[in-house]
Formats: structure tokens, sequence, C-alpha cells
């Protein structure tokens, strides 16, 4: 197993967010845990600035004055995890449903250099707790679109939990500002040609992460956004 | 001269100008704006035209065929204008991020 003690790489963890309260707080901490991470907090336009609610020993804020989507978010932490020169960065997400605990695999097969990047899987093992019936038909339309566009099969379509080696970093521009951005990387994986690897997580539905996620008909918009990044570019 | 005639004419001659003011000096939008305008014109004063182009087109009636070319211009246009807001999109994406970076915070204690 591999030893995070001795990591000498610079690994920072986007974790985007918007109109976030106090399990905002939590996420980080529990990340913050693990001592070996840089955090940087992505606040997408939030009616209030997030930094006045967190109390964080040296974390990364950056604020968008204006709300954009998560996809904007994360492409802003790639660009500033380029600046202060990460090796590895992770994308969290800041409802709480992931958990901090998976990291270390999350981050094992980029460490010992088997691939660029690595997708977090709720479907690999049977990890997932509390998932309606109807989300999991969603995911799984999501991932079947996914393969029609990209050509590449995931178990789990959209994931906010993925590591990027520094081959990766320098090569994802995100340019889907909204939800679509979770295939736009797929797109992007297969057309750099980068390695990639699925690795199980565990994701939690509590009733505040489920009120943040994401409906059916957000899935269609998402197809829909999908469809015309195809066409446009 | 009907009634409709002049509502119409009247019309694309307001979107003329309208046009003329805000695009003055590109030449060969003014040319196929103006060969528009005057295909207009022409199809409004004598309607019996476009019913014998309908007519070589397959087409049942003058008003259909003008109708049809209609949907196919506002796609056009509306294409169009979906590509403008991408790319206007992309750039104020932009200007927000180097501005949220150039900004950023690092938060101690």
């Amino acid at each position: 197993m591999l030893n995070l003690e001795q990591n000498k790489s610079k690994i920072v963890v986007i974790i985007p967010a918007y109109n976030e309260g106090r399990e905002l707080q939590r996420v980080i901490n529990s990340v913050l845990s693990h001592g070996i991470f840089t955090v940087i907090v992505v606040d997408d336009g939030s009616d209030h600035r997030l930094d006045s609610v967190l109390h964080q020993p040296s974390i990364f804020y950056l604020r968008h004055r204006v709300n954009l989507g998560q996809g904007a978010a994360i492409q802003t932490g790639i660009e500033f995890a380029r600046n202060i020169e990460a090796d590895l960065a992770i994308t969290f997400d800041a409802d709480g449903q992931h958990d901090a605990e998976d990291l270390p695999a999350l981050i094992a097969p980029i460490l010992e250099q088997e691939t660029d990047v690595v997708f977090g899987s709720r479907f690999l093992e049977k990890k997932v707790s509390r998932m309606s019936f109807r989300r999991k038909m969603v995911l799984n339309l999501a991932r079947l679109v996914n393969f029609l566009f990209s050509g590449l099969l995931l178990s789990d379509a959209h994931n906010g939990l993925r590591a990027f080696n520094k081959t990766a970093l320098e090569k994802i521009e995100i340019t889907e500002n909204r939800m679509a951005h979770a295939s736009e990387i797929l797109f992007l994986v297969k057309k750099h040609k980068l390695r990639f690897k699925e690795v199980p997580v565990h994701i939690s539905y509590t009733a505040y992460s489920s009120k943040k996620g994401q409906s059916g008909l957000d899935g269609l918009k998402v197809f829909i956004d999908i469809v015309l990044h195809k066409l446009f570019g | 001269m009907t009634g409709i005639k002049i509502i119409l004419l009247t019309g694309i001659v307001f979107i003329c100008l309208y046009i003329i003011i805000r695009l003055k000096r590109k030449l060969l939008d003014l040319v196929l704006l103006f060969s528009m305008i005057a295909l207009a014109a022409v199809f409004i004063i004598w309607p019996g035209i476009t019913n014998s182009i309908a007519k070589e087109l397959g087409v049942g009636r003058g008003a259909d065929l003008v109708f049809y070319i209609s949907i196919l211009i506002f796609w056009f246009v509306v294409l169009k204008l979906y590509v403008r807001i991408r790319t206007l999109e992309q750039s104020f994406t932009d200007m927000i991020r180097q501005d949220a970076i150039r900004k950023a915070d690092k938060l101690s204690k």
C-alpha cells in the first residue's frame, strides 16, 4: 500500500461551491485531516461570500463574481492549480456526498504512474447508500449517452470525484460551464488519449446532497448541452 | 394598393432603415440586404409571382412557399445567435475566471 506521508507531490483538492453552508466546512475539514492536500475552494458566485463562513487554516479561496456553473468553477480551479504548480488535482463535491476516506485510493493509481486520470465510481462495488431507483435509471441513461458521444463506457457517468495527474491537468480545458462538463471531460480524455481508470468510491445521499443534486429534467438539459457541444464545439 | 400591402411595405422600409444605420460600412451585407428587400417589395406588390414560383417548386400556394422559406431563415438566425451567445459566454467566463484567479485569497486562521 502507498505511503502517503512519504509523498512529495503537490496535491490539490478543488471544491466547487455554490451557496453552501456549514456542510462545506465539514467537507474541507475531512479533506484537510489527511494532512497532505492543498484545498482550493472555488466559490461560484454564491449570494454571500463563502469565506465569511469558513474558518480554515490555509486554504485557497477563489470567487467568481457571478454564477457560471460547476464546470466553469472546476476549470477555474484547474487553472489555479496549474499556476501553483500542482502535480495532481482532485475534484471533490462541496455537498458532502463524497468521502474524504476514498482520496488515498483515488490518487494511488496516479502516484504509481499507472494512469493519467482516475474517475471515482459508485457502481464498482456495492457501496451506494440510499439511492433512489429513478436516480439509478437517470445515471444509467447518462452512461449510455456518454458512451455514444465519447466511445468510453464508464460504470458511473456523473461522479464529481476525479483525479488528474500533471499531464491531464495541462490538457483539460473545460468549456461547458454547466453540468455537461462531466461528459466533456470524457471527450477530452478521449481526444488527448489520456489513460484512465475507475476506482470505487463511496457516495452518500444525505437529504442535503439530494436537495442539491440533479433531477431527471436536469439530465435532459445536460443531454441538450452535450448535443450542442458536439455540434458547435 | 390594399391595406396589407401598405403595412408590409412600411414594415420593410423601417427594417431597412434600421439595418442601414447599423451597418453603414459593410458593403456585402448591404447588397444582400437590398436584394432581399427588393424581392420582398416585389412579392408584396405582385403576390402572383410567388404563386408561379411556388408551382414551379411543387408547393401549392405562394404564401406557403414564403412561409417555408421563413422557417428556414428563422432556424438559420437562431443557430447564428446561439453560436454568438456561446462565444460571448466563453469570453465572459474567461474574464470572470481571470478575475477570480488574480484575486485568489489564501485564508488562514
